[in-house]
C-alpha cells in the first residue's frame, strides 16, 4: 500500500509552486502535523502553570521526573493509537465491548470526573489570563460559556479552533525565553539524566500534578479517536506510529523548557501564587510585554481546552452508550452527547467562579487527574494486552514489561501521595 | 399530547406483558445453572446460535458455561429455557463438550452483545444493551436486540431487578443482514453471515440505512411475536 502512496505524494509536491523552504516548512508539518498539534493543545492551562509552579518552587528538580514521564507517555500513546488503528473504534467502544458493563461504566465516571477538573482547571485559566488585562474573572468566565457553548452547538468550531490553536502558539516562545533566560546548564544537564527527588510532600503532590497534567487521560481517548477519524489501518500505522511518538516527545520538550525557563526566572521562590509571575519568565523574550503576551496565549490555549474537555467526555460517554455524537447533529438528535458537554461545561465554569486563588486551583485539579489517570491506564494495558483484541499487533513480552512498569510506577505513586492526603485529613 | 401520553401508556403494559415470553441475555448470564437434581454445574457465559444464510431467526444450538477452570459448551437438546433469564438441565446424564468456533456459530454475548449496530452503509448507530430470545415452536430463536437506554440501566443495577424485562426499543433480528468486518477490511464475495462475528471492531450490520431504522415499540414485539406463533403453528410438523 505504502509502494502505491508515495508516487502520488511525490507529484503532489512537484507540481506544487511555492518556495522550497515553505514546502519544506509544509512538509515538516505535515508529518509532525496532528501529533505536535495534540501536544500543544496539551499545553493548556493546567498544563503551563503546573509546568511553571514546578519550576518556580523546586527549580530544576523535577526535570528527571519529566523524563521518565516522557517515557511513560510515548508508552501509553503509541498503545492508544496502535488499538485504534488495528480495531478502528475508540476507547470508549473498546471498554463497552471488551470489560463488564459496571467496570466500563466506572471508567467513564472517572473520566468525566477528571475531565470536570479539567474544565474547572481552563475556566480558571482563562479567568487567571483576564485578569492580567484587569477584567474581574466574574464577568469573564459566564461570558466565556456562553461564547464557548454558543459557538461549539451553534457556529463553527472548526474556524474558532483554528483561531484558539494559533493563539497557542504563543508558548512556542519558551525554548527561545529559557535560552535567554541563560539558565545554569550544568545544572538542568545533571538534572535531567539524575534523579533529584525529594522526599517532601509538597514534592510529591507536585509530581501527581506532573503526571496528571501530561499524561491525561481524556488526551489518549481523545488520540485514539483521532487515529479512527482519519481511517488508520494496521497497514497505514507505521507513519501514524512516528506521528504519535514525535508528537509526545516534542509537547514534553516545550514542558521541559517551561520548567527551564521559569526555574532561571524565578526558581526556588516557593509555589506559584499568581499568573503574572509565571507570565514573568517569558520577559527574556518579550520584554515589559511578557504579562500581555502570556496572558494572550493563556486565552487562546484555555479557551480551546475548554471546549475540547467537556467534548472528549461527550464523545466517550456517547460512544460507550452507544447514541449518536457528533456537533453536526441537533440537540434532540444527540442527547447524550450535548447533555454531557452542556454539564460538564457548567460544573467546570460553576467551580472557577468559587471565590479562591486560581493558581491553585488548576494545580490541584491536575492532582485529581493523576489520581485517576493510573485507573484508566490500567483499562488500556489490558486492551492492549489482548490479542483477541489486538491480533498479531499485541504487545509484546518486553513492550508489555515496559509498559507495565510506567503505569505501576505511577499507580503506587499516586495511591502512595492520595493515602497520604487522605490521612492528613485526619 | 393527550394522544401521546394514552400510547406511552400503552406501550407500557405491552412491555410488562412481554416480560412473560421474552428470555433476556443480561438476565441470564452469569447466573448458576443446575441439572435436574439441582445440583450447580456452572455459570453461564454465554449463549450460542448456530446462523446460516436462510434462517431470519437462528435457533439457540447450546450455552457455554464456566464449569471449574474452564468454559465447556452444552447442547440445547439437554436445556429448558424459561422467561425472563433461567436456564436449567431437563436431565442429569448431559454431555458437555470444548468450545470451539464453527461455521455460522454466534455467540451472543461475545458477538452481540454491546457490540456496535451499523447500517447498510457502514455507519455505527447503536449498541445492544441486551438480546432478546423466544421460545417459538418448540426451540429458542434468537428474536431481536434492545437499544433503548433502561435495559442498559437495568443492567447497572442491583441484580435482583435484573429479571424485570421491559423491552423499549428493539430491532428485529430479521433487519440483521450479517457481521460485518471494521471498516478498512475487504469483505470476500459472498461471504457468509457469521464470518465477522467476534472480530475485533467487526460490526452487526442492518440491511437498511440509519434513517431507515425504525426499531420497534413493545406493542409491535408483541403482534411479531404472535404472528411467529401462529405462522409456526399452521406449519406442518
Amino acid at each position: 500500500m505504502s509502494t502505491v502512496d508515495a508516487p502520488t505524494s511525490g507529484q503532489a509536491t512537484r507540481t506544487a509552486r511555492s518556495p522550497r523552504w515553505l514546502r519544506r516548512v509544509l512538509g515538516l508539518l505535515a508529518v509532525l502535523g496532528p501529533g505536535l498539534i495534540a501536544a500543544n493543545a496539551g499545553n493548556d492551562a493546567g498544563g503551563i502553570l503546573t509546568y511553571a509552579s514546578a519550576g518556580a518552587q523546586f527549580g530544576y528538580r523535577t526535570l528527571f521526573l519529566l523524563v521518565l514521564i516522557t517515557v511513560a507517555l510515548v508508552v501509553v500513546q503509541e498503545m492508544c493509537s496502535r488499538l485504534g488503528a488495528y480495531t478502528g473504534e475508540g476507547l470508549g467502544a473498546l471498554i463497552r465491548e471488551q470489560f463488564p458493563l459496571r467496570s466500563g461504566a466506572a471508567a467513564m465516571a472517572l473520566l468525566f470526573v477528571a475531565n470536570a477538573g479539567l474544565t474547572v482547571s481552563e475556566f480558571a485559566g482563562v479567568g487567571a489570563a483576564m485578569e492580567l488585562f484587569g477584567v474581574s474573572r466574574y464577568v469573564v468566565i459566564p461570558v466565556a460559556l456562553a461564547a464557548i457553548w454558543g459557538v461549539t452547538v451553534m457556529g463553527s468550531y472548526s474556524r474558532a479552533e483554528r483561531v484558539c490553536l494559533l493563539m497557542g502558539l504563543v508558548f512556542l516562545a519558551y525554548p527561545l525565553a529559557a535560552v535567554l533566560a541563560h539558565p545554569h546548564w550544568g545544572a538542568v544537564a545533571s538534572n535531567l539524566v539524575w534523579p533529584h527527588f525529594l522526599h517532601t510532600k509538597a514534592f510529591l503532590l507536585l509530581a501527581v500534578a506532573l503526571i496528571g497534567t501530561t499524561i491525561t487521560p481524556y488526551m489518549q481517548f481523545y488520540l485514539t479517536s483521532a487515529v479512527v477519524d482519519k481511517g488508520v489501518t494496521p497497514r497505514t500505522y507505521k507513519s501514524e506510529r512516528f506521528d504519535t511518538v514525535n508528537g509526545a516527545i516534542l509537547g514534553d520538550v516545550v514542558s521541559i523548557f517551561i520548567i527551564i525557563a521559569t526555574a532561571a526566572a524565578i526558581g526556588g521562590t516557593g509555589p506559584l501564587r499568581s499568573v503574572s509571575q509565571a507570565a514573568g519568565a517569558l520577559r527574556p523574550v518579550a520584554g515589559a510585554a511578557a504579562s500581555q503576551l502570556f496572558a494572550f496565549g493563556l486565552l487562546g490555549a484555555s479557551l480551546l481546552a475548554a471546549a475540547v474537555v467537556p467534548l472528549s467526555s461527550a464523545y466517550a460517554i456517547a460512544e460507550t452508550a452507544g447514541s449518536p455524537r457528533s456537533l453536526s447533529r441537533k440537540l434532540r438528535e444527540a442527547p447524550v452527547f450535548y447533555g454531557v458537554y452542556t454539564v460538564q461545561l457548567v460544573i467546570g465554569a460553576a467551580v472557577a467562579l468559587l471565590p479562591g486563588n486560581l493558581v491553585e486551583l488548576v494545580i490541584n485539579s491536575q492532582v485529581l487527574n493523576g489520581f485517576i489517570t493510573p485507573v484508566l491506564l490500567t483499562y488500556v494495558l489490558i486492551l492492549a494486552n489482548r490479542r483477541s483484541v489486538l491480533g498479531d499487533a499485541v504487545n509484546g513480552p518486553v513492550f508489555r514489561a515496559i509498559a507495565t512498569v510506567c503505569v505501576g510506577v505511577v499507580g503506587v505513586l499516586s495511591a502512595g501521595v492520595l493515602a497520604q492526603t487522605v490521612a492528613g485529613w485526619f | 399530547m393527550r394522544a401521546r401520553r394514552e400510547r406511552a401508556a400503552r406501550e407500557r403494559v405491552a412491555a410488562r406483558a412481554l416480560e412473560g415470553s421474552l428470555l433476556s441475555l443480561a438476565a441470564l448470564l452469569g447466573n448458576t445453572v443446575k441439572d435436574a437434581d439441582g445440583h450447580d454445574i456452572g455459570a453461564l457465559r454465554d449463549v450460542v446460535v448456530q446462523w446460516t444464510a436462510e434462517i431470519s431467526y437462528p435457533a439457540v444450538s447450546g450455552i457455554v458455561i464456566r464449569s471449574g477452570e474452564r468454559d465447556v459448551l452444552i447442547n440445547s437438546r439437554w436445556l429448558e429455557f424459561s422467561a425472563p433469564g433461567t436456564v436449567r438441565l431437563h436431565s442429569t446424564r448431559a454431555y458437555a463438550r470444548a468450545v470451539k468456533r464453527g461455521s455460522g456459530t454466534v455467540a451472543l454475548a461475545h458477538d452481540v452483545l454491546d457490540h456496535q449496530v451499523v447500517d447498510s452503509g457502514g455507519a455505527q448507530i447503536v449498541r445492544p444493551a441486551d438480546v432478546y430470545l423466544a421460545t417459538v415452536g418448540g426451540r429458542v430463536e434468537l428474536v431481536g436486540i434492545e437499544v433503548g437506554v433502561h435495559a442498559l440501566l437495568r443492567r447497572l443495577g442491583p441484580k435482583r431487578l435484573r429479571g424485570r424485562i421491559r423491552p423499549q426499543r428493539v430491532i428485529d433480528w430479521a433487519s440483521v443482514d450479517g457481521f460485518a468486518p471494521r471498516p478498512g477490511v475487504d469483505a470476500p464475495t459472498p461471504r457468509s453471515r457469521s464470518r465477522f462475528a467476534g472480530r475485533p471492531g467487526a460490526g452487526i450490520e442492518l440491511r437498511a440505512r440509519a434513517a431507515d431504522v425504525r426499531p420497534l415499540r413493545p406493542s409491535e414485539v408483541e403482534t411479531a411475536l404472535k404472528r411467529k406463533g401462529t405462522a409456526q403453528d399452521r406449519e406442518p410438523a
